[in-house]
């Protein structure tokens, strides 16, 4: 997201708090989530496909909502429901006819397809949400199955050579130069969010825990604009008892959201744009001669990497906040932590949490239950194998890997060292001075661990990222 | 009863997860966001609990935001009994 994207969100944000009254106010939403999805899509290479891809996770959300069938054993009001189609399908068609509006064109970044093929694209999407809702709802193996299919299709996404694959696909199908397929071909903007909080929803379903949710809730729940980009990662029961609640818009709304979003800007085009000037990269990681230099520009991206992610969930929870949707928090001054634990219990909170409630505490929960391994064992793979995947869904690299591995072994390794000492820590209580000299050595040694881990998810090869750790410490 | 299951958990809590018997641990004292607890720890909790109180606490709810102190368990074993 641009600048000029907060600035026009932030000001819908306002003029939605101004407008939205009663029932005006879900669709308000909805139809301000549904045209943003379009808006910030990057531009593709690929023909049409910046009008496909947000086209393609609406269908998606159709899809898993249709299969849940929004959980509950109450039947959603059919009529609302057809409404709701009605609108996302009239939305996507004045978006598409935006093609034909002169000096208006485009909300997409490139002209969308011709209106007759924009109509062929809505009424299969029509008739697969349709067919599903008809044919699969409630059923498990095809709620299975999709999870299966969204895993599938981030990995595809998340992996260069999967995607580039793809891309030669999607050129040959549209008539445009395979030879030139790039795996940059396909971004689509917001999916790492958008299927985490599709694969939760259907997790949810499995467990019996999917509350009743109407189509124009779930959608503003999936693709809801403040946090479509960047998340973070909302539960589905938590967001729909915001959106259920009476809004009633106070000064102290517009005041609160209002310094958040400016904060949130501040952080994110002052001062995490002004340090990726030193931060370390790709680019510059081996130009530098000076070990010293080096370190600087190591600090420079540990503190760029952290303004710029918060500095967009502050925007988020900001925007949120205006249009009555209280978003959680996914930062809490992390780099001040005294051990790894609590530095993940305050980083991208959303998405650790995500992994602790699907993998890390079933995984561990059978284990522990089958008495059949040791405790530190069962530790050792819950979060080894958790912190990996986290790695993992920023891209499938050796790199990232290798930084979820890092993460994990420094957790297992915490516990350890809490099971043995904890007792005896417990002493440095009686000597608040030390406690204290203690606490910011804490805090010293888990900042600069977290800051080595960096260098594995700075950098794009292992290669890179061994020469980068010999040069700082001199080798 | 919130008095006794309070009590029971603080004793599964001090000998099991702290190793420490004689740790004063307050009702409302955070356990997870303070760190003194990490996840795999709350994962034993969750077992202990339904062992103990045959009350299953679910993988998605085993969280800080839920489960932060002993009084935050005790009202949930409560709610669920």
């Amino acid at each position: 997201m641009t600048l000029f994207h907060i600035s026009i969100f932030s000001a819908a944000a306002i003029l939605f708090s101004v407008l939205a009254k009663g029932r005006w106010r879900n669709w308000l939403m909805l139809a301000g989530s549904v045209l943003a999805i379009y808006w910030v899509q990057s531009v593709t290479p690929i023909r049409y496909l910046d009008f496909w891809l947000p086209t393609a996770t609406l269908a998606l959300v159709g899809v898993v909502w249709a299969l849940s069938w929004a959980g509950g054993d109450e039947k959603p009001d059919q009529r609302e429901t057809l409404i709701t189609a009605a609108v996302l399908i009239g939305l996507v068609l004045i978006v598409g006819l935006l093609r034909y509006a002169g000096p208006l064109c485009c909300l997409t970044p490139s002209r969308p397809p011709q209106i007759w093929i924009v109509g062929i694209g809505l009424t299969l999407i029509a008739g697969l949400v349709f067919g599903v809702e008809r044919g699969l709802t409630g059923k498990r193996w095809a709620v299975i199955g999709t999870i299966i299919g969204l895993l599938g299709l981030l990995i595809v996404l998340k992996t260069e050579p999967l995607t580039e694959f793809a891309s030669a696909g999607i050129r040959s199908l549209m008539g445009q130069s395979v030879e030139q397929a790039s795996a940059f071909d396909i971004r689509w903007l917001g999916f790492s969010y958008v299927a985490f909080r599709l694969v939760h929803v259907l997790l949810d379903w499995i467990n019996g825990r999917l509350p009743a949710v109407s189509l124009q809730e779930f959608v503003i729940y999936v693709v809801f604009f403040p946090a479509f980009t960047a998340g973070p990662i909302d539960r589905v029961d938590r967001f729909v008892r915001d959106l259920r609640a009476e809004y009633t818009f106070t000064p102290t709304d517009l005041y609160e959201g209002g310094q958040r979003i400016v904060i949130g800007i501040l952080k994110k085009f002052v001062l995490a744009d002004g340090l990726a000037l030193l931060a370390l990269s790709g680019q510059n990681a081996l130009q530098v001669e000076s070990t010293g230099w080096l370190w600087v520009m190591l600090y420079a991206y540990a503190f760029r990497l952290y303004l710029d992610f918060s500095g967009y969930t502050d925007v988020a929870i900001g925007v949120g906040r205006l249009m009555g949707i209280t978003l959680p928090e996914n930062f809490e001054r992390p780099y001040l932590k005294t051990n790894l634990t609590t530095f993940w219990n305050s980083w991208h909170m959303t998405l650790a949490q995500w992994f602790r409630a699907y993998w890390f505490n079933p995984v561990s929960r059978r284990m522990r239950t089958a008495k059949k391994w040791p405790v530190w064992a069962i530790i050792l793979f819950g979060q080894i194998t958790t912190m990996v995947m986290i790695g993992l869904w920023h891209g499938v690299t050796w790199n990232y890997a290798i930084w979820g591995a890092w993460h994990g072994l420094g957790l297992f390794v915490h516990n350890r060292w809490l099971n043995v000492m904890r007792a005896r820590l417990r002493k440095l209580d009686e000597r608040p001075a030390l406690k204290k000299a203690y606490n910011v050595l804490c805090v010293v040694f888990t900042f600069h661990f977290v800051l080595l881990g960096w260098i594995w998810f700075a950098l794009p090869t292992v290669d890179m990222a061994g020469a980068v750790f010999a040069k700082l410490f001199g080798m | 009863m919130s008095d006794e299951i309070g009590a029971k958990l603080k004793d599964y809590l001090k000998s099991e997860i702290l190793h420490d018997e004689s740790y004063p641990m307050a009702d409302d004292e955070p356990l997870i966001s303070s760190g003194l607890i990490d996840s795999f720890s709350l994962v034993d909790i969750a077992l202990f609990v339904e062992e103990t109180f045959g009350v299953r606490i679910d993988d998605n709810e085993l969280t800080a935001d839920n489960f932060d102190t002993v009084a935050e368990l005790v009202k949930h074993i409560e709610a669920n009994q």
